[in-house]
C-alpha cells in the first residue's frame, strides 16, 4: 500500500509504521564521534561489541530482565533479522509457529522464509483483543515449535495482561515450546488512571496497577531456556533506518542463533551499534517526550474517529501507534462492495488520497478493518482526517458532529 | 572553537579535581579495563558501603569515567552537555566545591574508561589509586591485536602509578591482565576461576535462579549465590569482595 501511495501526488499516509520525529542528536553525535575516531569501519565481534551488549545488559537489568552479555545478547540488524535467524535456527521444515491474528505482517513471511508454517490464533476482539489460551492450547500440535508474538501487538495496540502471559508459559513448559516475545513498542505504553484503556480482562479482575503495567515474559526466570526477547530501536528512539536491534536468550539457544546471525550479516551495522549505545545511555528524556507526543496524537486521532462514527467502531489503543478499527458493514459495502477491507484502503487511497492498511495484511481476523498511525504529524492526521471526512460525506452520509 | 572550549573545560575541571583532592585525601579504588568496570564498581560500592556507610563511599554517577567524566564524578556535578551556559554553572559549583565543600566522601570507587592509548595519562594527573582493579582486556572487533596492546600500554600505566602501600587486584583468567603483575610496585593479588588465583570460584553451577559458587580466599571458603547470570558477575564478586577484605 506504501508503494502504491507513493505513486500519487500529495497522498497523506497513515499506512507506515513509522514515527515522525529524527533520531535524537544526542543518538547521532554519538554516531558521528564514533566514525570520526575510527571505530565504525570494521567489523565487530558476531554479537556485537562488547560495549554494546553490556550496556544492552544493563538496561535490562533495570527492567528486571536478566541476561550474561558475554553469551545471551546478540545485536542483530533491525528485530526482523533477530526473528528470521531465531527461526532458522528453531525450525525445522514443516514446523509449525503459532501467531496471534491480527499480528504485524511480516511474521509470516519470516516464517516462511525458515521453511515453517505460520498458524494464526484469532485473538479475543470484542475483549480489546486479548489472548485466547484455549485457542491456542487447540491449535497445538506435535509439529508446533513456538509462539511469536509482539507485546505491545502490533496492529492492535494490545497490552497483552501478566495473566495472559503466565499462562501462554505455561502452555510453552507444558508443549515443549519456545517463546518469541517482540518487544518493539513496550515503550510506548499509556496507562491511565481509569477509563476504558485497561483490557477487558485486567479490568473485570480488578487487577492492582502493578498488573496493568507492560509485563514482560523475559522476566520470567522459569521460562529463560525457552525464551528469546526482542527488541528494536527502531520505534522507540526515531531509528528505523539504522536497523539495528537486540536479542537475549538461553546461552544454548544464543549459539544456534548466531551461526545463523554470522551467516546473514555477519554483525549489524558497527556504526548503529554506537548509535544504540547511545540511545540506551542519553535518549532517556527523548522516548518520554515521544511517548507524551503519541498519547496526545492517540486521544487526538480518537476524538477524529468518533466524529467519523458511522464508518468506524473503533477501540481506543493502549500502546504503540496504531489505532485499529473496524469498518462498519453498511460502509463497507458501500465503498468496496467485494473487495473487504483491501478494496477499501484503495479507494481511501485514490479518492481521498489518504494511505491506510487494509486489516486483511495483520491476518484473516483483520478483515473488514484498516489500520492507522497515529507516529505521523498532527498536521498530517489531521489533513488525512479532513479528506476522510470529506470522502465518506461524498458517499452520501452524514458525519456524526456528537 | 567548540574544541577550544572543550580544552578550557578540561583544564579547569582537572585543575579543581586535582584541589579537592588534595584537600580531602580521600581513599581510591580505581576500576578499569575492556567491560565489566560498571559492574565490579557497583558490587564494591555496596559492600564498602555496608563496612563503611553510605555517605562514606562515592562511585562515579551513569558514565562519567573520561577525562571530562571523572572530574565531574569526583566533583559531584552533572555534565553541561551541549550547553556552553550550562558549563560556565557547572564551572562555578566546580569551584565553590573544590576550594570551599566540607563534606567529602573518605573513599571513592572510581571507574577509568580507557579506549585508546593516550586515554590513561590525563586520568592518573587527576587521581592516584591506591587501590587498582583491571577487570580484562577484550576486543570489540574481529582482529583486533593490535589495539589490544596498546590498552595493554594504558593498563601498565595503571598499574604502575599504585604506590608500594597500594594493592592491584588482577583477574588470572585474562592472560594479559595476569601478565601485568611484573610491572606492579604495590601489592598484587589474583582473582578468577583457575586454580591459580588467590582468590578463586569454585564449583560454579548455573541454574534458573542465578548462579552458584564457592569463593575461596585466604584458606577461607564462603558459599555463594548471585541471582544473574554471567561469569563476569562472579568475577566482579570476587574483586569486590577482595577489595572489602583488604582495606
Amino acid at each position: 500500500m506504501e508503494l502504491r501511495a507513493s505513486r500519487i501526488p500529495g497522498v497523506i499516509s497513515l499506512a507506515q509504521g513509522v514515527p515522525s520525529f529524527d533520531t535524537p542528536d544526542a543518538i547521532k553525535n554519538a554516531a558521528i564521534e564514533a566514525i570520526q575516531k575510527g571505530k565504525v569501519a570494521k567489523y565487530s565481534l558476531a554479537p556485537g561489541t562488547l560495549e554494546f551488549r553490556e550496556t544492552i545488559a544493563q538496561h535490562l537489568e533495570r527492567e528486571n530482565k536478566f541476561f550474561d552479555f558475554e553469551n545471551e545478547i546478540i545485536a542483530t540488524a533491525g528485530s526482523i533479522e533477530a526473528i528470521t535467524a531465531t527461526l532458522l535456527a528453531i525450525l525445522e521444515p514443516g514446523d509449525e509457529v503459532l501467531i496471534p491474528d491480527p499480528t504485524y505482517t511480516s511474521y509470516q513471511p519470516a516464517i516462511k522464509v525458515a521453511r515453517g508454517v505460520p498458524v494464526f490464533v484469532s485473538l479475543d476482539e470484542e475483549n480489546h483483543w486479548a489472548l485466547d489460551i484455549e485457542k491456542f492450547e487447540k491449535l497445538i500440535t506435535p509439529r508446533t515449535k513456538a509462539f511469536l508474538f509482539c507485546n505491545p501487538n502490533n496492529p492492535t495496540g494490545t497490552v497483552f495482561s501478566r495473566n495472559q502471559l503466565h499462562a501462554l508459559a505455561q502452555l510453552a513448559i507444558k508443549h515443549n515450546l519456545y517463546i518469541m516475545s517482540d518487544e518493539v513498542y513496550k515503550d510506548f505504553v499509556y496507562f491511565e488512571n481509569q477509563g476504558s484503556t485497561f483490557p477487558l480482562s485486567d479490568k473485570s479482575s480488578n487487577s492492582s496497577r502493578s498488573n496493568l503495567q507492560l509485563y514482560s515474559l523475559a522476566e520470567l526466570r522459569g521460562i529463560r531456556d525457552r525464551l528469546i526477547y526482542i527488541f528494536s530501536f527502531s520505534k522507540a528512539y526515531a531509528m528505523t533506518g539504522w536497523r539495528i536491534a537486540f536479542l537475549a536468550t538461553h546461552q544454548e539457544l544464543a549459539k544456534k542463533i548466531l551461526a545463523v546471525h554470522d551467516a546473514l550479516v555477519t554483525c549489524a551495522p558497527v556504526v548503529s551499534q554506537y548509535a544504540g549505545m547511545a540511545a540506551l545511555e542519553l535518549a532517556n528524556e527523548d522516548v518520554l517526550r515521544f511517548k507524551e507526543y503519541f498519547q496526545k496524537r492517540r486521544d487526538f486521532t480518537c476524538k477524529r474517529l468518533d466524529k467519523l462514527n458511522h464508518v468506524f467502531k473503533y477501540q481506543k489503543p493502549n500502546s504503540s501507534y496504531f489505532v485499529f478499527p473496524r469498518i462498519k458493514e453498511e460502509m463497507l459495502r458501500k465503498i468496496a462492495p467485494n473487495g473487504g477491507s483491501r478494496q477499501f484502503a484503495i479507494e481511501l487511497l485514490k479518492k481521498a488520497k489518504v494511505a491506510t492498511v487494509p486489516g486483511s495484511a495483520f491476518g484473516p481476523s483483520g478483515e473488514n478493518h484498516v489500520r492507522m498511525c497515529f507516529g505521523r504529524s498532527e498536521e498530517d492526521i489531521n489533513t488525512a482526517f479532513d479528506r476522510m471526512e470529506k470522502f465518506f460525506n461524498e458517499q452520501g452520509t452524514k458525519i456524526n458532529n456528537q | 572553537m567548540k574544541n577550544l572550549f572543550k580544552k578550557i573545560i578540561q583544564y579547569y575541571l582537572k585543575l579543581l579535581t586535582r584541589l579537592i583532592l588534595w584537600r580531602h585525601k580521600p581513599y581510591i579504588i580505581a576500576v578499569s579495563g575492556s567491560t565489566n568496570k560498571t559492574t565490579v564498581k557497583d558490587y564494591i560500592l555496596k559492600f564498602l558501603r555496608e563496612k563503611y556507610g553510605e555517605k562514606e563511599v562515592r562511585g562515579n554517577p551513569k558514565s562519567y569515567n573520561t577525562e571530562i567524566g571523572l572530574p565531574l564524578a569526583i566533583l559531584y556535578l552533572d555534565s553541561g552537555e551541549s550547553s556552553a551556559v550550562k558549563w560556565l554553572k557547572v564551572l562555578l559549583q566546580a569551584k565553590m566545591r573544590a576550594l570551599f565543600g566540607r563534606k567529602f566522601p573518605k573513599k571513592l570507587v572510581l571507574e577509568l574508561g580507557v579506549e585508546e592509548r593516550g586515554d590513561m595519562k590525563p586520568l592518573l594527573e587527576m587521581v592516584r589509586p591506591n587501590v587498582a582493579i583491571i577487570t580484562n582486556i577484550e576486543g570489540s572487533y574481529t582482529y583486533s591485536n593490535s589495539s589490544l596492546e596498546q590498552i595493554f600500554g594504558e593498563m601498565k600505566l595503571l598499574t604502575e602509578s599504585v604506590p608500594e602501600d597500594g594493592y592491584i587486584l588482577l583477574s588470572s583468567d585474562d592472560e594479559r591482565v595476569k601478565s601485568l603483575a611484573k610491572f606492579a610496585k604495590a601489592k598484587v593479588i589474583t582473582y578468577g576461576f583457575g586454580e591459580e588465583a588467590d582468590a578463586r570460584a569454585e564449583d560454579f553451577r548455573a541454574d534458573a535462579h542465578g548462579q552458584t559458587f564457592n569463593f575461596v580466599f585466604q584458606d577461607k571458603k564462603e558459599a555463594v549465590r548471585i541471582k544473574k547470570y554471567g561469569r563476569h558477575f562472579i568475577l566482579a564478586w570476587m574483586a569486590a569482595k577482595v577489595t572489602k577484605s583488604i582495606i
